[in-house]
């Protein structure tokens, strides 16, 4: 197929060719009617009643005939030996550049001597006649409009009726032309000539892909905008009810078109990167050496949870998913290195749900010579100045009751709320709950089980104290912490990775950071006691024998490492997941993954055209 | 089966304690509560400091005492300050270390003698692991700020009070005067201890529970040695950690090359080059990281686990998902579903991240890597081209200082611009065959390559040239034979068959080829990068070839397996993968994808070149071993 080796040379004039090649194949208008009007009619382009023929168009047919459509008008363009989908398009500047550079003219205002070129998707098209053609012009999360005038293209009337009836929805296109302002304000490139660099072989959703800031916003207002629509920030709630394309499957199954439809979806994935980048600076700056640890294990360590397992063929070995990077990390600090940090994808072979995806990632970092108080203050440091950083202040909206109630407000402003686990269950539980001493006894157990029961808090088997304290404090101490808050000074059978208390026996130097009722943070002081070290994971054994297959395993080599000496260590995680749903108003964890793990469903088969045949 | 295993390992535990006559359930037991028994219990302090003293006597009887000048001390230093210099770091060897029986004991004695120290000082009320340290300065900042502190002076004003940490790789005793050297995560400094000026037991307790191997935290002022050597004046001296296992004498480098990847931490802490080469990749890739963002990427992360492992032909890893009931792939390649981030409108996208790969290791192979992947709309492969010239210019001079490399004792010159050269020509060059020459006359070509080698290669090399699908194929399997090892300096080998670049676009002016390269350095690929196909009609057919020419290549390996006997056959349905057909992907281009240029990059082996290291396994910190 290769030999039909096409004429592509990036000449203007071969370049044009297949837009006029394709409207061979669409009914064209002709352009028989009057030279209309040489003043603008972008408003009245933009009124229901006027004609919004391509949309029309769209509107009659239905989407596989709509696709065979333009597959056919494909094929018949290579047939010719033209190639439609260019190599190159130089592009003078990117569309931010563009408004950021011009926003400021005046309304009418031409820049007729200043030559640009841009590129983008069209999302939107409205004929005021047929010599006037307007177009919404997407790229890089912002839009400008394309004011195409048969008097600026340089092609006689059926060329130029050709060109546009040509050009649809969704497709991508390279503009050459001068920038200014139509009279009504908004920023527009007039070009001088437009290319097709890429079709769109689908209808896309219906609707304005302005449509999504009806709220309130006037149609006025609306026009001056060139940051699509109604600039959502972080921290500030989103309304999902208003996206164009509203359907979970799709947006999370197709992220593309999500992002192509749903403007605020790119902000999202913007402040995951911001995020990502903050933590980053935020480590780099406290002289953290960012390191990588094996994603394939012979012991999945360092946390409790079910592991993915894989084989490797030439070794005829089994590896586990990594569940977490602790142990490398903390043999990193043995070897020397003082302060390290790995942020990364992290696997746990569990079912789906609103915060669980079977890969997500954390930071980890291991703080040589410090301890759980550093990281407390570390980490209000660190979580506040995010949150300040990226939403401009330390109060955020969310939804956390629901979409369908209005959103509260999660103040970060450190310092933050402090509760030792024990006494906050006694207390939250409104003295109801009084554990015995003695955290590892039978006694305490059973104290539990009918704690669990008297409280109606399900805990699936098995039963271990570990696991009914952990239930019974999700439900009585999470629930309070709404604002961040320090759930600390775990019990030493609830963490067998933690040192235990310098001066409260029977509890660890651990915390766990709570926001919006949700695990955000883990940390503690490190166990370096090798001795010690051992016999928790012996107890970890006892437990997975109890029926608890997320306990720990044993892992020698990492015992090993601590008897060659890890210095007093400081070591927290954070779920780079979770902290984005915040900032975002996510209450699915899909919404701020950009490929969410998603159940087969063989009744959604992605709409794919069927092969042509010969076509191509 | 796990209680064996428990059992195993408190064995030893139980033996060891058997060993040192304590009881060892009481142990157990008391253990739970030892902090709230050591701070309120002083009397059994006191008694347990004599006990200490006594089993420190009975060692002490093994190894004469020495007493030496600080002309002898300062002597020990300088022969460390040498080693230190050239590369592999080594420790003096037979310190004249006054407690430890390290040199002679075997290991075993040697825990169980430690362990036994944790417990003498616990039983003294002091804590062998401690919690926390307050350091105001690393070794190398000391080491700067008093550059200019002339030999024998002091400095002990109120700002010379320092604090530092790190763990003592010599020690040497001399009755009331002792010299430490600690090293932390920036170097080493010596600790110059006089029994008088050192607060509390501290000095004892140097005398009796330290080892090489520890980590200590000290405060004190600042001294500069008669022999030069700047000290700490140490005034208050912690143990933090209390080692259990000894330091290797020295490291057997290359000898014990095996262990040293295994226990990467005594690899580093016996060798600070090593530690050093894993900053200088941390340098590398944030430096990458800056250039991308500055210009104007986005770091996005897409699936490890995917349904179906695409962009690249490679055997996948398998796993399985228990709550879905299904059968996942842990990705070969980003390429996939980066690009249908740029269909979205993301138009400058990149993800650094690790590729698993199943396949065998090698100095060259992990089975998990990491690439940088990144896609650029609106550009063709000549900006990729510039893009990592810029890229790997700068990491080099972030790295080094300096654009010309010495790597495994040749010269590279990373200088721009780097040559280009077309597939097609380097071949012509080695061989004298232009393969434009044979249209897709693929007997021809075969004949006149098998000519060219006749009698110079192995038999399974000529059964690939038999082997080979298509003209594309050939000329790669040429390509990869005789030129690829004489790249050694950077070059851009452009302009591919397409037959081997299922997602390059065609390219504008030569049939048959593709807007592909891979950059070459020390005959090594480095970068991969194409314009990128986006038509999904030409995507699709592409597809098809490729998993056609792939079912042929598993079939005619079956067919092999079946005449070599059964366990050959199964070991080829073992090692058989299928490549998927990536339907979503397809959909994706049929939305629209704008003219766009790709390219991936090996982080490891960018790392290995700039870092001078034979093999990927120096410059990833745990790479996969074989199982013990």
């Amino acid at each position: 197929r290769r030999e039909s080796s096409w004429k592509q040379t990036g000449e203007r004039d071969a370049r044009r060719r297949p837009i006029e090649e394709l409207t061979n194949a669409t009914e064209s208008k002709e352009a028989a009617e009057e030279e209309e009007q040489e003043q603008e009619d972008e408003a009245s382009a933009r009124k229901p009643s006027a004609k919004v023929q391509a949309e029309h168009e769209e509107q009659e047919i239905d989407p596989t005939q709509y696709t065979r459509n333009r597959l056919q008008v494909l094929a018949e363009v290579k047939a010719k030996g033209i190639n439609p989908y260019p190599h190159k398009f130089h592009t003078t500047m990117r569309l931010p550049e563009f408004v950021k550079t011009y926003s400021k003219l005046d309304a009418a205002q031409r820049l007729e001597d200043k030559i640009v070129s841009v590129a983008g998707r069209i999302l939107s098209i409205r004929s005021s006649s047929t010599s006037l053609h307007f177009y919404d012009l997407h790229g890089d999360g912002v839009k400008i409009q394309v004011f195409a005038e048969l008097r600026c293209s340089g092609l006689n009337e059926t060329e130029y009726g050709k060109l546009h009836a040509g050009i649809k929805r969704g497709d991508i296109v390279g503009i050459e032309g001068f920038p200014g302002k139509s009279k009504t304000g908004e920023l527009s490139i007039f070009p001088s000539s437009i290319e097709v660099l890429s079709y769109c072989l689908h209808m896309l959703p219906k609707g304005q892909a302005s449509a999504a800031n009806a709220a309130g916003k006037s149609q006025h207002a609306k026009h001056k905008e060139n940051v699509v629509p109604e600039a959502w920030r972080p921290g500030v709630p989103r309304n999902l009810d208003r996206y164009i394309l509203k359907d979970q499957e799709t947006r999370y199954r197709q992220r593309y078109l999500d992002l192509m439809i749903n403007p605020e979806v790119r902000e999202v994935f913007s402040t995951r990167a911001q995020i990502i980048r903050y933590v980053r600076r935020f480590l780099d700056e406290r002289g953290f050496l960012e390191v990588e640890t094996p994603m394939m294990n012979m012991i999945p360590g360092g946390a409790s949870a079910r592991p993915f397992v894989t084989h490797h063929n030439e070794l005829n070995m089994d590896l586990y998913m990594r569940i977490a990077p602790e142990l490398f990390l903390k043999k990193l600090i043995v070897g020397g290195l003082d302060r390290v940090y790995e942020i990364g994808k992290q696997f746990r072979n569990e079912g789906l749900d609103l915060t669980h995806n079977p890969e997500f990632t954390m930071c980890e970092f291991y703080w040589a010579y410090a301890d759980y108080n550093d990281l407390m203050k570390v980490t209000e440091e660190l979580v506040s100045g995010m949150v300040k950083e990226i939403t401009g202040g330390y109060k955020i909206l969310c939804h956390s009751n629901g979409r369908d109630q209005p959103p509260i407000e999660i103040d970060f402003t450190p310092p933050f709320r402090r509760i030792p686990m024990i006494e906050g269950l006694e207390e939250t539980s409104n003295g109801k709950i009084k554990l015995p001493n003695d955290l590892e006894s039978e006694e305490t157990n059973k104290y539990l089980q009918d704690a669990c029961e008297r409280f109606d808090v399900k805990c699936p088997p098995p039963h271990t104290t570990s696991r009914l304290l952990d239930k019974l404090v999700g439900h009585f101490v999470e629930e309070t912490c709404v604002n961040p808050a320090f759930i600390m000074h775990h019990p030493k059978i609830m963490s067998p990775l933690a040192k235990w208390h310098r001066s409260i026996p029977g509890i660890t130097e651990r915390f766990e950071l709570f926001v919006n009722k949700h695990e955000v943070c883990n940390a503690y002081t490190e166990l370096n006691d090798p001795v010690i070290q051992r016999e928790r994971f012996a107890d970890q054994v006892k437990d997975k024998e109890k029926g608890n297959d997320e306990a720990m395993q044993i892992d020698e080599t990492f015992c090993t490492a601590l008897e060659y000496g890890l210095p007093p260590t400081a070591g927290w995680g954070m779920g780079m997941d979770r902290i984005t749903m915040m900032l975002t108003d996510s209450q699915n964890i899909k919404e701020v993954l950009l490929f969410p793990a998603m159940k087969p469903n063989e009744d959604i088969v992605v709409t794919s055209a069927k092969p042509l045949g010969t076509a191509g | 089966m796990a209680s064996s295993v428990v059992r195993a390992y408190l064995l030893p535990l139980i033996l060891t304690h058997a060993a040192v006559g304590r009881n060892v359930k009481l142990e157990m037991m008391s253990r739970v509560s030892h902090v709230s028994r050591l701070v309120s219990n002083k009397c059994q302090r006191r008694r347990s400091f004599t006990q200490a003293a006594a089993v420190i006597r009975c060692q002490a009887a093994n190894s004469v005492p020495q007493v030496q000048s600080e002309k002898e001390e300062a002597s020990a230093s300088s022969s460390r300050s040498s080693s230190q210099g050239g590369g592999r770091r080594r420790l003096p060897k037979g310190s004249s270390d006054g407690s430890s029986t390290d040199g002679t004991s075997s290991r075993e004695d040697i825990r169980t003698l430690r362990i036994k120290k944790v417990e003498d000082m616990r039983t003294g009320g002091y804590e062998p692991y401690g919690y926390t340290w307050e350091r105001t300065d690393t070794a190398q900042e000391l080491q700067s700020k008093y550059v200019d502190l002339a030999s024998a002076t002091e400095a002990n004003e109120e700002k010379d009070h320092v604090s530092v940490a790190g763990r003592i790789m010599a020690r040497r005793v001399f009755g009331k005067l002792a010299f430490l050297t600690l090293r932390d995560d920036s170097g080493p400094i010596q600790l110059y201890c006089e029994k008088a000026r050192i607060k509390d037991a501290a000095f004892d307790q140097l005398k009796t529970s330290l080892d090489v191997g520890d980590f200590v935290g000290a405060k004190g002022t600042i001294k500069r040695t008669e022999k030069g050597e700047l000290s700490v004046l140490v005034e208050e001296l912690a143990i933090l950690t209390k080692s259990l296992l000894p330091l290797p004498d020295k490291w057997h480098g290359l000898t014990d090359i095996e262990k040293r990847y295994r226990q990467r931490y005594v690899d580093m802490i016996m060798n600070p080059d090593v530690a050093e080469v894993f900053r200088s990749r941390a340098r590398i890739t944030s430096e990458i990281r800056r250039h991308m963002d500055n210009l104007g990427f986005l770091e996005i992360e897409t699936p490890v686990l995917q349904g179906e492992a695409g962009g690249a032909d490679a055997r996948p890893f398998v796993t399985h998902h228990n709550a879905l009931d299904r059968n996942l792939y842990l990705r070969i390649a980003t390429e996939l579903h980066l690009k249908r981030m740029v269909v979205g409108g993301f138009e400058r996208v990149y993800e650094i991240g690790r590729i698993f790969r199943n396949e065998g290791i090698s100095t060259r192979h992990n089975p998990e890597f990491t690439s940088i992947e990144l896609y650029q709309a609106y550009a063709d492969y000549r900006d990729m081209m510039n893009l990592v010239e810029d890229l790997v210019t700068r990491c080099s001079l972030a790295v080094n200082g300096s654009l010309c490399l010495e790597y495994q004792e040749t010269e590279i010159s990373l200088e721009r611009p780097w040559r280009r050269a077309s597939m097609h020509s380097l071949v012509a060059e080695v061989t004298g065959i232009d393969f434009a020459t044979f249209g897709s006359d693929i007997v021809a070509a075969k004949a006149a390559t098998l000519e060219y080698f006749k009698g110079q290669i192995e038999r399974h090399d000529t059964a690939a040239i038999h082997k080979s699908p298509s003209i594309g194929h050939l000329l790669n399997e040429v390509f990869e034979m005789v030129v690829e090892k004489t790249l050694i300096q950077p070059t851009f080998v452009m302009d591919y068959p397409v037959e081997i670049s299922p997602l390059a676009k065609p390219h504008r002016s030569q049939a048959g080829l593709v807007e592909r390269f891979e950059l070459f350095v020390y005959g090594r690929e480095m970068a991969n990068a194409f314009s990128e196909l986006t038509d999904p009609i030409e995507q699709r057919a592409r597809f098809e070839a490729q998993v056609r020419v792939h079912n042929a290549t598993m079939q005619a390996a079956a067919e092999m397996a079946k005449l070599k006997g059964d366990t050959a056959v199964v070991t080829a349905a073992k090692d058989a993968y299928e490549v998927g057909m990536d339907e979503d992907f397809i959909t994706a281009l049929e939305y629209g994808m704008p003219p766009t240029a790709g390219m991936g990059i090996g982080i490891d082996r960018l790392v290995m070149l700039l870092t001078n290291s034979p093999s990927i396994r120096d410059v990833i910190a745990f790479p996969v071993l074989k199982s013990q």
